[in-house]
């Protein structure tokens, strides 16, 4: 990156010299395109943040302002008694890091086995992954229901979590990983007389932790925003995650009107956690999508 | 390899990929299994399908399929529903998304980095969290309606409003076309609410194809564009002749996950009333879940699910078909697969 | 180090088994013993906190405790809970799913036990019968009279002599109370509000073993909703951006809704409209209104807890309570004799009572559920749109699922 705007820089002002008319209006046009989308973009998070500090009226009245005619916290302060909002962030960021630490280390581990690892029926356990790969998940929704049901799980923590602990799109990912790493580094490791995980753990995971990062950005936005599997594997109101409860403010309760400031409170609380991660995360998502498939 | 750690390697290699195995096979094989006798069931939802239900043959297929009635007419509903959606969605989303990332990868453009924050931002929040807003930006009075307004438009009642956009020019062929609808249903086009969610749904997308499509680009290198820029190629022609046939294989990649991901629209349909106003908003996927869950049609509502399983798979079939690249070598066909594979659960991430 | 390798992915696979063990011990809601869970589809805290305190005061008396749990969408859970296994105790059975449920057996069949089994009014205790047996106990209900609020209707120079009696002054008055911020009448654009006036025009659904959904009648009363709505007298509450009928006359949005005792709920949000509640004019068919009703649901393989709770169904339904809960939230009991003592207590109120006489339930047996809601989605199409065919679709599909119910 660094790399190119230092090359990059001098050629801009060589274009610069060289620019027509037609290629200013051009640029001009462009930016003129952009901007616009940007805000387009951009605008309804501004004003859904705004919104959740207004009043139930100004918020209906005023969507498009910036600034709250009066500034009101009515709908925090209800999402923080009333509503059992911090139930659900509870209930979201366990099953968050649960979810994450698991999909980030199983995956790894059977991405390895996959990769590196000869075994027999390794290429019948490769071929069944790509299969379960091509189920959509909205098709498994009766079906997982079922099975939690039939397993005791239904309406616990465990049918919530234990069937998205590990995600099939996960291990090719890190499979495919692993097989850009050169062999060598691990057969020198082995010849010192590291057994299998231990190679795997101290040698070639850490080589592998632009990929792990990468899916741990996955692994966390999946679970965080996770919202059918956790409609049909639960009922009570205990187990709702933020996704779920604020699901159950958005669609609505009899008698209760728009409530717009409170719904647009939750929504942007809920974002907050994801928002952070990306932002940590921004340049390696933003500046290229490789990952660590670099290698 | 030493011959002499493949014993081990053998335990190793199963033991690392147990747990993966029996997770997937409980939770997504297993289920899977029961769901289809079930499809194939009476059970009504009372205890355990296994033991209290009668199989029914294909009743329940037959029941959604091509037995005239309301079961039918619903699913030809969300069918037609769902077709719109697809076919409006993955253009939308491919070409914006394509656009997007030629301009934010250009390095003559300034600020970037707020660009390709802002394009992609929309797709790390939640479903639940963008639907929210959407019905706040899209209510009668709301901020788009207002917006409108200085155009002196007056903006339609989105959420509420059922008629298909082409509805009036379709509403004389009262002719009956197939699953139950009349052909001026199946021509009607998207409702306006339908719209909204078509809106929608490009919106939350189309940062995350930019970001492949991006990531393409930078593999392409900056190479060839500048070789047919010194040529004196246009902008525009230098895009189609030399750059978009580069990006194929990524291409391809967003149109199948595109036309994936859009057969599979739920939560917001469950967020926004269940295909209110009208049905228009129902899609198969919620149908099969409210056949099983309100309307306690168990076997039925599993067997829109196969059947929506089944569409998803042939079109995804044909699709390879159709922009099958006879070009592609070995290698490019492999490197297509890698990319779809870790671009699809990227893709996964943000949607859901 | 071999030894510690194994047990790495040992404790690894073993966390799954953990997380799945702890599971089969927790989350079981219905519990066993004196332990009742009661799901219910609350209207907002003051239901449930009746609720709450009423169970209570019957668990302390036996020996018993009992957690209400308000829905978020009752449908749903008792459904997924049903399937679960994990059905509640005791739970609001809404009258328009109630066929659908009993026909699947998933409902104890408990009524005719109760000593109070006779007290409650006729029409209530047929709802809520399948196949000849009297199945569940009605909790309260509910009839729909014309709401109005009182100070748009002095503000129009309207008088209690303009009270609407018929279509023709109904139609008057929401003429004069439309103004540019106001429309005169609002209601939801749904079968249980737009089939009052298909039974005011002297129609109903089902005659027996019949439908009669496309009757001459019933489009007569869909015209006359498609007029006013033509004049631009009616809107639906969602045209002007309120969430039901209620939220419309609070907002003075409306001047005339057409909703039920419930419409109390508003005074929270809008302390300061001042309303009264009518009976429904009369139609060309004379009057007619709807009844709702909910009954409280015991589920068929109730066990342990079945006993409990037709107990504590008795205490709920008993007089004495009913009007503690319309105290706290607005109900009508389900009783004659407490409905009685309700018109008294709540002469603002007395209109909704007055028109249990001759209300009627909304169409309702096994399979019916699924047509209805069909009908509300076309009935989207009404405004501009052709209401004998939306009558049409409805004959056709409501006589499929009559007769599939009737096992023909």
């Amino acid at each position: 990156m660094t790399a190119t705007t230092a090359t990059g820089a001098p050629r801009i002002r060589r274009h610069h010299r060289t620019y027509t008319t037609g290629q200013i209006v051009t640029t001009a046009v462009t930016y003129a395109i952009l901007i616009l989308l940007a805000v387009v973009y951009i605008y309804p998070f501004l004003i859904s943040v705004a919104g959740s500090f207004k009043t139930e009226a100004d918020a209906t009245q005023n969507p498009l302002s910036l600034l709250p005619q009066t500034w009101s916290f009515t709908a925090y302060e209800r999402l923080f008694t009333s509503v059992p909002l911090l139930g659900w962030a509870g209930n979201s960021a366990l099953i968050t890091v649960i979810v994450t630490l698991s999909r980030v280390f199983f995956d790894s581990l059977a991405g390895y086995a996959l990769s590196r690892l000869h075994f027999r029926g390794r290429a019948i356990v490769f071929a069944g992954l790509i299969a379960v790969m091509a189920v959509p998940n909205v098709v498994l929704l009766i079906p997982r229901f079922l099975i939690l049901k039939q397993l005791g799980l239904y309406d616990s923590y465990a049918g919530m979590i234990i069937p998205i602990l590990i995600d099939a799109a996960g291990i090719f990912i890190m499979k495919q990983f692993f097989e850009s790493i050169p062999v060598s580094v691990e057969e020198a490791a082995r010849i010192d007389g590291a057994g299998i995980f231990r190679t795997f753990w101290s040698i070639v995971l850490p080589m592998a932790v632009p990929a792990l990062i990468t899916l741990f950005i996955l692994s966390f936005q999946g679970s965080w925003n996770e919202f059918a599997h956790f409609i049909v594997s639960r009922q009570s109101a205990d187990l709702n995650t933020l996704t779920t409860g604020v699901a159950s403010l958005t669609s609505g309760q009899l008698g209760e009107g728009n409530q717009y400031p409170l719904k647009l409170a939750a929504a942007v609380l809920m974002s907050i956690p994801v928002a952070v991660i990306f932002f940590i995360f921004q340049r390696r998502i933003l500046s290229t999508s490789e990952g660590g498939e670099k290698g | 390899m030493a011959r002499g750690i493949r014993g081990p390697e053998g335990r190793y290699g199963w033991a690392f990929v147990t747990p993966a195995m029996v997770i997937i096979g409980v939770f997504l094989v297993l289920p899977i299994l029961l769901a289809l006798y079930v499809s194939f069931s009476d059970w009504n939802g009372l205890g355990s399908p296994l033991g209290n239900s009668r199989p029914v043959g294909g009743e329940n297929y037959a029941n959604v399929l091509v037995e005239s009635g309301l079961a039918q007419r619903d699913f030809g509903t969300a069918i037609r529903n769902n077709l719109y959606y697809v076919l409006l969605v993955v253009p939308l989303q491919t070409a914006l998304a394509l656009f997007l990332a030629v301009q934010v990868n250009n390095r003559l453009l300034k600020a970037r980095g707020f660009f390709r924050t802002a394009f992609y931002f929309p797709s790390v929040t939640s479903s639940v969290a963008i639907t929210t807003i959407f019905i706040f930006l899209f209510a009668s009075s709301g901020a788009i309606n207002q917006v409108l307004a200085w155009f002196g438009a007056a903006g339609p009642n989105w959420f509420a409003d059922p008629n298909g956009i082409f509805s009036p020019v379709t509403g004389g062929l009262t002719a009956d076309g197939p699953l139950g609808l009349t052909w001026a249903a199946w021509l009607s086009g998207p409702s306006v609410a339908m719209c909204v969610l078509i809106i929608l749904a490009v919106f939350t997308t189309s940062g995350t194809f930019m970001l492949l499509f991006l990531a393409a680009l930078q593999n392409v290198g900056t190479e060839i564009e500048e070789a047919a820029s010194v040529d004196g190629a246009g902008s525009l022609r230098r895009f189609f002749s030399v750059t978009l046939p580069m990006l194929k294989p990524t291409l391809f990649t967003v149109l199948t996950l595109g036309l994936i991901g859009t057969w599979q629209v739920f939560d917001q349909i469950y967020l926004t009333g269940g295909g209110a106003p009208g049905k228009t908003t129902l899609t198969p996927a919620f149908l099969a879940y409210d056949t099983s869950f309100s309307e306690l049609q168990w076997g039925e509502g599993a067997a829109i699910s196969f059947i929506l399983f089944g569409i998803i798979v042939a079109l995804t079939l044909f699709q390879r078909w159709v922009l099958r690249d006879r070009d592609l070598g070995r290698s490019g066909e492999r490197r297509a697969r890698r990319a779809e594979a870790r671009l699809r659960r990227e893709a996964e991430g943000a949607r859901s | 180090m071999r030894s510690k390798t194994w047990g790495s992915a040992a404790v690894a696979i073993g966390a799954v088994a953990l997380l799945a063990g702890c599971a089969g011990g927790g989350g079981d809601a219905s519990g066993g013993g004196n332990e009742l869970t009661i799901l219910i589809g609350s209207s907002g805290d003051a239901e449930t906190q009746a609720v709450q305190a009423a169970a209570d005061a019957w668990a302390e008396e036996n020996d018993a405790s009992v957690e209400v749990v308000a829905a978020s969408d009752l449908t749903q859970q008792l459904s997924q809970g049903f399937a679960g296994g994990d059905a509640p105790d005791l739970f609001y059975m809404s009258w328009d799913q109630f066929a659908n449920y009993a026909q699947n057996g998933y409902l104890d069949a408990y009524a005719e036990e109760l000593p109070n089994a006779g007290d409650f009014y006729g029409n209530l205790v047929d709802t809520f019968t399948y196949d000849g047996t009297f199945t569940c106990a009605p909790k309260d209900f509910s009839t729909l009279g014309l709401i109005i609020n009182t100070d748009l209707w002095a503000a129009a120079g309207l008088t209690d002599a303009d009270i609407p009696t018929d279509w023709a002054s109904l139609e008057a008055a929401a003429t004069r109370l439309t103004t540019g911020d106001t429309v005169g009448l609002s209601f939801g654009l749904e079968y249980a509000r737009l089939g009052v006036f298909m039974n005011q025009a002297g129609g109903q659904l089902v005659d027996g073993d019949t439908v009669t959904a496309d009757s001459p009648e019933n489009l007569e009363g869909l015209q006359y909703v498609q007029r006013l709505h033509d004049a631009g007298v009616l809107k639906w509450p969602t045209e002007i951006d309120a969430g039901w009928g209620g939220e419309a006359l609070g907002a003075g949005k409306a001047a005339m809704v057409i909703e039920g005792p419930w419409i109390k709920g508003i005074e929270g949000d809008f302390p300061d409209t001042n309303y009264q509640a009518y009976e429904l004019p009369a139609g060309p068919g004379g009057q007619s209104t709807f009844t709702f009703t909910n009954c409280w649901g015991i589920p068929a393989d109730g066990g342990d807890t079945r006993d409990l709770a037709v107990s504590l169904v008795e205490y709920l339904t008993g007089d004495e309570q009913q009007l503690e809960f319309a105290d706290a939230f607005g109900v009508i009991p389900s009783t004659e004799a407490a409905a009685a003592t309700y018109a008294e207590n709540y002469p603002e109120n007395a209109s909704f009572v007055a028109g249990a006489d001759y209300a009627v339930s909304p169409v309702n047996f096994a399979g019916s559920a699924s047509v209805i809601t069909d009908f509300n989605s076309q009935l989207s199409g009404l405004v501009g749109g052709d209401a004998q065919g939306i009558l049409s679709s409805l004959q056709e599909d409501l006589q499929a699922a009559l007769d599939e119910a009737n096992g023909e």
